[in-house]
C-alpha cells in the first residue's frame, strides 16, 4: 500500500514553485482571512457576548419608545414600582459633557446622574466600602467612578472632577467620593440626580420633570420578560410610551444605532470570502494551467487521475491553510489591540479569537483553496495523456 | 522460442483532426520478442509514435488487437492502466521531460513513489539508477543546472528505476548533440545488452538506428518492412 507522505514532498515544493506568486497569493488569503477572522471575533462580541451575570439577568431598561434621545415623565417611576416583581428601581440621566479635551477619545467615558441611595442595590456586582458609599449619599456634588476608571486618570478620593455640560447648558463641578470594583470593568462615573435638577434649575426656570432611563431590578431572571411587557402595557396608551428590555437586549439596542451592524458585518464577510475565492480560483486555475504538461508526464509514470487530483487539491489547500494560519495569528494580534485600546463598546473588550473562530476560519482557507483548484484540478487530471503532453503551457 | 512481448493484429488508429479522416495506423501486425532492441523509423506523420503510444498505453486503437507482455491492454481501466505502466514501462522523451523543481534524484525517485517501498529504499533505488547512468554526481542538480545530454540520462535513469521489462523511447536523441546522443544510444544498448531490456524506439535517425538490433519502417500508416540488424 503506498503511503500519503509519498507525495508530500511533492506537494510542498509544486505549492512554492513559483515564490513570487504563492507569496502574494497566500498574503492576500492572509489580509482577507484575518478580516474575516476579526469580523467573526466583532460579530460573536458584539451579538454573542457571554452570558449574563445573576446581577444583570434580573436589570431591565426603560426608555422612550420613540427612541433613547426622547425624555419620559419622572411620573413614570411610581407607576413602574406598582408592577408585581419589581424589587427597585432607579432613574438615571446620560449627562454627556466634555471632560478635559473632547477631541482626545481616552476623555471619553459614561457618565449618569442617578438616585444615589439605589444605584448600589440594582448594580449589587459593585463594592464599594460602606464610608464611601454613605459619603456618597450625603454630599450633593459628590460622585463616584469605577476603578478601571479611576486608575485610567490617576484620580484618587477627593479629586475635583468637572464637565462642562453640551446635552444640558451646566457645568457641573464634583468631588470624587468614592471609587468601586466594577467586575466587567465598565468605565462609569456617577453623581447625584438631585445636583443635577438643582444645577438645570435657572436655567429651565423650573423643576426637571423628565428623565432618559430607568433603572429596574426585577425578583427573579424569569419575571423579566413578564415585567418588560406589563410596564410596556401600561404605558401604551400615553403620549410617553415605553420600551422595556433586559440590560443585554439594551445593551445590543445600543449597538444598533450605528446602523444595521448584523447585516453589514454579515455583507462585507460574505463579499471578503467571495472575493477572495475569485482570486484564488484565478491564480490556482493558472498554477494548474501551466502544469498540465508535468501532468501528461506524470501520467506517463503511472499517476492516476486519483492521485494527481489529489495532488493538486493537496497544493491549494497547503497554500490556503498557510495564508489561512498567518491571517488568524494577525487577527489575534488585532483583537489583543482592540480590546485593550479605549473603544466606546463595553462588549469589544471581550474581543477575541476564539479557537471556534479559529477553526471556522482555517476551515474557510481550506474550503476556499480545494472550491478554488477543483475545477482546473479535476480537468487536469482528467486530461488524455497525449494531449497534457502536447500542451505547450 | 523467445517470448513475444509485444503483439498487434490489424491494430488501427484513426483521428478527426478539424474535420479531415487521419488513419494514423492502418492494420499492423507487429510481433517484438523479449530482448529486441527495435527501431521504429519512417517519416514525420508516418505513425511511428502513434504506434509507441498505443504500445505503452498512453492511447486507445480504434480498432484492432494489442497485447504487451501478454496483457490485452483494451481491456483494462485508466486506473489499471497507470498501474500497468508504473510496473512494467519505462518511457523516455524526445524532451526529456523532467520536473523542473525536483532535483535529479527526485525525478528518478518520482515513478517510485506509487510503488510499496520506503523512502529509504526509494532513494537507494534511485541512486542506484543514477550511478548506472553516470550521474552520481549530479544526484542533487535541478534539472536546469544539467546540460541536455546529463538531462536525457536522468530521464533514462527514472525510466529504468521501477526495473521495467519494457523501455520505451520517442527520439530520444531528437534534442540532443552528436556526442550526448550517442551516450544516450550507448546507455539504451547496454540495458538491452547487458540488463535484457526490450527497447522499441521511434527515430528518424539512420545512425540512432544503427544501435537497434531490429528495423521497422513504417509510411502512411503502414508497416512497410522489417530488417533485422544483420540485415535479414
Amino acid at each position: 500500500m503506498m503511503r500519503i507522505s509519498n507525495f508530500l514532498p511533492l506537494v510542498f515544493k509544486n505549492s512554492f514553485r513559483n515564490r513570487r506568486r504563492s507569496i502574494l497569493t497566500v498574503a492576500s488569503l492572509a489580509l482577507s482571512l484575518c478580516l474575516l477572522g476579526l469580523l467573526m471575533a466583532m460579530y460573536e462580541a458584539l451579538f454573542y457576548g457571554p452570558d449574563p451575570t445573576p446581577a444583570q439577568a434580573v436589570r431591565l431598561v426603560v426608555r422612550n419608545k420613540v427612541s433613547l434621545a426622547q425624555p419620559m415623565p419622572l411620573s413614570h417611576e411610581q407607576k413602574i414600582r406598582q408592577v408585581p416583581g419589581v424589587e427597585a428601581v432607579m432613574l438615571q440621566q446620560w449627562f454627556g459633557g466634555t471632560y478635559r479635551d473632547a477631541r482626545d477619545p481616552n476623555n471619553f467615558f459614561a457618565r449618569f446622574a442617578v438616585q444615589p441611595q439605589e444605584v448600589f442595590s440594582i448594580f449589587s456586582e459593585y463594592s464599594l466600602p460602606e464610608a464611601e458609599r454613605q459619603a456618597f449619599v450625603r454630599e450633593r456634588t459628590a460622585c463616584v467612578a469605577s476603578r478601571t476608571l479611576a486608575d485610567k486618570f490617576g484620580w484618587k478620593t477627593g479629586e475635583r472632577i468637572t464637565f462642562v455640560g453640551d446635552i444640558f447648558p451646566v457645568t457641573v463641578e464634583l468631588k470624587l467620593a468614592g471609587i468601586y470594583d466594577d467586575p466587567n470593568q465598565n468605565e462609569v462615573l456617577y453623581f447625584q440626580w438631585e445636583y443635577l435638577r438643582e444645577s438645570l434649575r435657572p436655567v429651565f426656570g423650573g423643576e426637571m420633570d423628565m428623565v432618559s432611563q430607568f433603572i429596574l431590578k426585577a425578583d427573579s431572571p424569569e419575571s423579566v420578560p413578564r415585567i418588560s411587557r406589563e410596564v410596556d402595557e401600561m404605558f401604551a396608551v400615553t403620549p410617553f410610551q415605553t420600551k422595556t428590555e433586559s440590560e443585554q437586549a439594551f445593551v445590543l439596542s445600543f449597538v444598533s444605532f450605528l446602523g444595521n451592524l448584523k447585516l453589514f458585518m454579515l455583507a462585507i464577510g460574505g463579499a471578503v470570502t467571495f472575493t477572495i475565492l475569485l482570486v484564488s480560483a484565478n491564480t490556482l486555475s493558472m498554477s494548474v494551467r501551466e502544469r498540465i504538461r508535468e501532468v501528461g508526464i506524470m501520467k506517463t509514470l503511472g499517476f492516476t487521475p486519483g492521485i494527481i487530483l489529489g495532488t493538486l487539491l493537496g497544493e491549494a489547500s497547503l497554500m490556503s491553510l498557510t495564508g489561512g494560519l498567518i491571517g488568524c495569528a494577525f487577527a489575534w494580534a488585532l483583537c489583543a489591540m482592540i480590546s485593550s485600546a479605549p473603544i466606546p463598546f463595553a462588549q469589544l473588550r471581550g474581543l477575541a479569537l476564539t479557537p471556534l473562530i479559529t477553526l471556522i476560519c482555517l476551515s474557510i482557507a481550506i474550503l476556499i483553496g480545494l472550491g478554488s483548484a477543483l475545477l482546473p484540478a479535476l480537468n487536469a487530471s482528467r486530461r488524455p495523456i497525449l494531449d497534457s503532453l502536447g500542451h505547450s503551457g | 522460442m523467445t517470448e513475444t512481448v509485444i503483439q498487434t493484429r490489424g491494430l488501427t488508429k484513426e483521428f478527426i483532426r478539424d474535420e479531415f479522416h487521419v488513419v494514423a495506423l492502418d492494420r499492423v501486425d507487429i510481433d517484438i520478442r523479449k530482448g529486441e532492441f527495435v527501431a521504429l523509423m519512417g517519416p514525420s506523420g508516418s505513425g511511428k509514435s502513434t504506434l509507441l503510444h498505443l504500445i505503452a498505453a498512453m492511447d486507445r486503437p480504434t480498432d484492432g488487437e494489442i497485447r504487451v507482455l501478454g496483457q490485452d491492454l483494451r481491456g483494462l481501466s485508466d486506473r489499471e492502466v497507470s498501474y500497468w505502466r508504473n510496473s512494467h514501462v519505462g518511457f523516455i522523451f524526445q524532451s526529456f521531460n523532467l520536473i523542473p523543481v525536483l532535483n535529479a534524484i527526485e525525478n528518478v525517485e518520482l515513478p517510485l513513489k506509487l510503488t510499496t517501498l520506503t523512502k529509504k529504499e526509494q532513494r537507494e533505488h534511485a541512486a542506484t539508477a543514477l550511478k548506472l547512468v553516470g550521474l552520481e554526481e549530479r544526484m542533487r542538480h535541478l534539472p536546469r543546472q544539467l546540460s541536455g545530454g546529463q538531462e536525457q540520462r536522468v530521464a533514462i535513469a527514472r525510466a529504468i528505476v521501477t526495473d521495467p521489462d519494457l523501455i520505451l523511447a520517442d527520439e530520444p536523441t531528437g534534442n540532443l548533440d552528436a556526442a550526448s546522443a550517442d551516450e544516450a544510444l550507448n546507455l539504451l544498448a547496454k540495458l538491452n545488452r547487458d540488463y535484457g531490456k526490450t527497447i522499441v524506439m521511434v527515430t528518424h535517425d539512420p545512425h540512432a538506428a544503427g544501435f537497434a538490433t531490429r528495423v521497422c519502417h513504417l509510411e502512411k500508416g503502414v508497416l512497410l518492412e522489417s530488417l533485422q540488424a544483420d540485415g535479414s
